[in-house]
């Protein structure tokens, strides 16, 4: 906002001066949100960093298992087994606020099956399989808590950079801009006063 | 289906004459036998890349099955195809040059291959996998020869491929399969071929017939402690346990194993400290056992090494052919354990702890 689009009016005055107290509480509780937001962020890394661990340890495991299992077992058999599972797990996308940002709440049914209940049948397999199952069944678990804490980071950082964003435009440009602005009014108005404080004893003396 | 006709005449016609050719057959394995890989081999291999025993592989009687499948498949897919091909062939020239009741214990034997490639064709309908995706899956080691399973593999439906199995022995449980209770099917497929072994064996009379009848129901007894183990330790419930335990086992009777059954998952495992297989499984049985994997294979070595104990006796009997196809299906295995393992980076500790040798 420019001086030179202000008029220099009482009542441009008055709405400058709303205009100001909403943006000082607005940049206030913005502040307030990206701090929380940051705090809140934190928080999530720690999660995220101890998910991570946890799905890079099922990962590792996961290839260990089907690689023995593909070794003792051989790889026809693994692919013929796996033909029986033709039933994904089934996720559910939900969300939920943190301080006004919508993040998602991943929730998966049916990953973990009990051995009688996988598709495949008990006696021409072995432990070699169920096992490999096992660990894979671990693996999407934590894929799909990762995804859910990785999203929501994500969206939390997105969040924090925006806020971030705002209250600096706010501190920076828009409070002082409208500070300007007001004082020049202010000026003015004063400068008016003058003139007709001047122009009414001239038209006396 | 000419072909299966004709096989399953050749099967019937087996199983009610008695003509045997015994002394041909063992003369071929013991012939055959010589092929096998002495065991020192497994120890050079461990001490091989990769690279080094793909050519190895491919300088032994492995050599045709490798040339023959290059064009399909390269690395360690090559390599596994190929093993699995020669187990194929060696078990149907079995099959082929037996006659009699031979022939009707080998077939009997090999069935449970025709069993899995029923059940992978099955499992391929179920999942709409493509036809050369099932076609890979196949191993036409058993009494149906690959061109009939193509064929199966080839119909549009299950029912389809029911149909035509409709005059096999498996048809009364196939029949009810009506597209979602495959588990079930299979299950009762693999019972099937356990009862039919277990029938095969009628009651022997003769040493090396006790002596086959004593590794059938060796084999029956660690099946049924390896399903005990696996679904126990899931807490899974005993009347489904039951309806899955084999009968004809040589130490562990039907009725000692109801008798498993209802145990606590700690109390099954003490009771079974009286069973010669304890020595076996002493060293990872435990209530707070993790993985049943090393159970499982100390449990396999356990058979295999039963088996091998009395492979000498009685030359001119099934027992030295029974010996051989156990011998050159553990050579498959430990080729392809070394091979996988060693494709996948396993500990070379892992490796050797799965060879049986």
């Amino acid at each position: 906002m420019g001086t030179k689009d202000v008029k220099p009016t009482r009542s441009e005055l008055i709405e400058l001066k709303k205009k100001i107290k909403l943006s000082q509480s607005g940049h206030k509780l913005l502040k307030m949100k990206r701090d929380g937001l940051i705090l809140e962020f934190f928080e999530i890394l720690n999660k995220a960093k101890g998910v991570r661990n946890e799905l890079d340890d099922a990962y590792d495991n996961a290839t260990e298992k089907i690689g023995i299992a593909e070794a003792v077992e051989g790889r026809m058999v693994i692919k013929s087994t796996a033909l029986a599972l033709k039933d994904g797990p089934e996720i559910s996308l939900e969300s939920h606020n943190i301080m006004g940002v919508v993040v998602p709440k991943i929730e998966a049914s049916s990953v973990h099956k009990p051995i009688n209940k996988r598709g495949y049948g008990i006696l021409g397999t072995s432990s070699y399989i169920d096992e490999t199952v096992d660990s894979y069944e671990i693996l999407v678990d934590k894929i799909i808590l990762a995804a859910e804490i990785e999203t929501t980071m994500k969206r939390l950082l997105d969040d924090i950079e925006k806020t971030k964003r705002r209250v600096n435009a706010l501190e920076f440009k828009v409070i002082p801009e409208m500070q300007e602005a007001m004082d020049f009014i202010r000026f003015r108005l004063d400068e008016m006063e003058r003139e007709n404080t001047f122009r009414l004893k001239r038209i006396k003396a | 289906m000419r072909l299966f006709q004709r096989l399953r005449n050749k099967s019937s016609s087996a199983t009610s004459s008695g003509g045997s050719n015994y002394a041909y057959v063992t003369a071929r394995v013991r012939a055959m036998k010589s092929n096998l890989l002495p065991k020192e081999t497994y120890s050079r291999l461990m001490n091989m890349d990769l690279d080094e025993i793909t050519r190895f592989i491919g300088e032994t009687q492995y050599k045709q099955d490798v040339d023959e499948l290059a064009r399909k498949f390269k690395g360690v897919d090559l390599i596994e195809h190929a093993l699995n091909r020669n187990l194929a062939v060696t078990f149907s020239k079995l099959i082929d040059i037996s006659e009699g009741e031979l022939n009707y214990l080998i077939t009997e034997y090999l069935k449970n291959y025709d069993i899995w490639d029923i059940k992978t064709i099955l499992r391929g309908k179920y999942y709409n996998a493509t036809l050369e995706e099932i076609k890979d899956n196949l191993v036409s080691a058993g009494q149906l020869k690959y061109n009939f399973l193509s064929e199966l593999a080839e119909k549009e439906s299950y029912e389809h491929v029911i149909d035509t199995l409709s005059n096999t022995d498996y048809y009364p449980i196939l029949k009810n399969y009506d597209g979602t209770n495959l588990p079930e099917i299979e299950n009762q497929l693999d019972k099937l071929y356990y009862q039919r072994l277990f029938n095969a064996i009628g009651t022997p009379k003769s040493s090396d017939r006790k002596l086959f009848s004593k590794l059938i129901r060796t084999e029956i007894d660690i099946k049924n402690i390896k399903t005990m183990f696996r679904m126990k330790k899931e807490g899974v419930e005993d009347g489904e346990l039951e309806d899955l335990v084999l009968d004809g086992g040589l130490r562990l009777s039907l009725k000692e194993i109801n008798s498993l059954v209802p145990l606590p998952f700690a109390d099954f495992i003490n009771s079974l400290e009286k069973y010669p297989y304890w020595d076996a499984i002493s060293d990872f049985a435990s209530p707070d056992m993790e993985s049943l994997v090393d159970l499982e294979t100390s449990l396999t070595k356990y058979s295999i090494k039963s088996a091998a104990s009395f492979s000498h006796e009685y030359p001119l009997s099934i027992v030295p052919i029974m010996d051989y196809m156990i011998n050159k299906k553990n050579e498959v295995n430990n080729l392809r354990i070394i091979i996988r393992g060693k494709a996948v980076n396993l500990d070379d500790e892992i490796i050797r702890n799965q060879l049986v040798i």
